[in-house]
């Protein structure tokens, strides 16, 4: 039971997607280093990405999963669930039926392990939800949609789904914040990972140029694209430099003050926290004690991106992460 | 690709009873189904190799590659190896070609979004 009175911290093993895909690590060995490092005791894991037998986990592996956590004194918060519609490429999306069943699947899987919400996504049209949520508490297990650049407070998606919220009410649907929505500038590590795939500095400068103009990613996207062929850049580097376009935008972060009550978890995302416990592209000075101050008694998983285009050690950058998030909420 | 994303497999390329075992990874942060995989070309030394033949084995099932756009509940686990099985394709153990395989990947959540990833290796074959 939950008995904190501040937001809690934690880690979503994504943190780790470089040394997890490069098999430094398995599922036991992971769980087993961050306990050990005390990077827990509140976890995310993605379903589709650390469990094999996921979306549908046997009662075997669950219990194994439970006994593990237990003994390493981790506690499972949050199990990230996908909302697959197009899973036959070209051909039309699969029915609603089997989607609501795909998202129910995945639910009694995340229960059966010991998870107390799910993270879910707005691929899942928002008719859809009355169809799920009864379910959700039923397992008495709470959904959290995931609002993730290009996505912010004041997107129409975001709207819609809060309007299905209302007409619902109940506190088993939630919004889970990633800051990558309301980032504050191009992290400096990502345009030095573009600097070394060969991008130009004048590359560069137009991608921060048009990063911060209005419009929608793709079209932000399309429009360097054009600029760049015509200047002679090649579409290696082009590719390089566009990555900012799909993780991050820079809308307002103290938007997210409308979100706070309906949060139930959230992503700490993030790109690079120096020694000076600052992250380099979000601005979580102004965006953190807005939820302390809201009265969010969640968990914020630290969750690192930089291996997108690094490979960094990513402990020690979650460990600066959670410090820093000490430092901006107290103890 | 990510920078430590790969599409030839750790366990490379294998010579048993006749056929040609090739190692794969697949190239995104989470495990997907077969069906949203494509197996798109395969070069060894250069000359491109026919996969009509192909079968994919994962997790002990072999199938024939032509039926991998109908595997919608069969979950690629993103950190094993899937394997690629080229019946009668001949290489002799302890020889060394460059193999350059391609794996496009449609994620399920983004509706038209095809990523393509290529990759080019030396390999040895292992008797």
């Amino acid at each position: 039971m939950n008995t904190a009175t501040g937001p809690q911290t934690g880690v979503t093993l994504y943190s780790f997607t470089n040394e997890w895909l490069t098999r430094q690590f398995d599922l036991d060995s992971l769980l087993r280093e961050v306990a050990r490092r005390g990077l827990g005791p509140n976890i995310e894991v993605i379903g589709f990405q650390s469990f094999r037998e996921f979306p549908d986990v046997s009662d075997e592996f669950a219990a194994q999963f439970r006994d593990l956590v237990a003994e390493l004194g981790l506690n499972p918060v949050s199990c990230a669930i996908n909302s697959d519609r197009f899973l036959k490429p070209g051909q039309q999306p699969i029915d609603d039926a089997a989607l609501v069943e795909y998202h129910k699947r995945q639910l009694r899987s995340a229960k059966k392990m010991g998870f107390s919400l799910v993270r879910y996504q707005f691929a899942l049209p928002v008719e859809l939800l009355p169809q799920i949520a009864p379910y959700a508490e039923e397992l008495d297990v709470k959904m959290g949609v995931e609002v993730h650049a290009p996505m912010w407070a004041g997107h129409p998606a975001v709207q819609a789904y809060g309007e299905m919220y209302d007409k619902l009410d109940t506190p088993y649907l939630g919004w889970i914040p990633d800051f990558g929505g309301t980032a504050s500038r191009i992290p400096e590590s990502m345009l030095h990972a573009a600097r070394k795939a060969g991008a130009a500095e004048s590359l560069l400068d137009k991608l921060k140029e048009v990063w911060l103009e209005d419009g929608m990613s793709h079209e932000k996207a399309g429009r360097l694209r054009e600029w760049a062929l015509a200047n002679g850049h090649a579409p290696l580097h082009i590719q390089a430099a566009s990555l900012a376009f799909f993780i991050l935008a820079n809308h307002d972060p103290r938007s997210w003050a409308s979100m706070v009550d309906r949060t139930v978890h959230i992503h700490g995302k993030f790109y690079g926290v120096g020694e000076d416990l600052v992250e380099e592209a979000i601005d979580y000075d102004t965006i953190l004690p807005l939820f302390k101050q809201g009265g969010f008694t969640g968990t914020m998983v630290s969750e690192w991106e930089g291996h997108a285009y690094d490979t960094r050690d990513a402990f020690v950058q979650v460990e600066r992460h959670q410090a820093m998030a000490r430092r901006i909420w107290g103890d | 690709m990510l920078p430590v994303e790969r599409v030839i497999g750790e366990e490379g390329l294998r010579a048993v009873d006749g056929d040609l075992v090739l190692a794969c990874r697949l190239p995104w942060y989470r495990s997907l189904p077969f069906s949203t995989v494509e197996f798109a070309s395969l070069a060894i030394d250069g000359q491109p190799v026919d996969l009509a033949q192909a079968q994919v084995e994962f997790d002990g099932n072999r199938w024939p590659m032509g039926d991998n756009g109908e595997k919608v509940d069969t979950f690629w686990f993103v950190r094993d190896s899937a394997f690629l099985i080229l019946p009668g394709v001949a290489l002799a153990p302890g020889s060394e070609h460059e193999v350059a395989l391609t794996i496009n990947v449609n994620p399920p959540y983004i509706p038209g979004m095809k990523r393509m990833n290529p990759q080019v290796e030396s390999l040895r074959v292992e008797g």
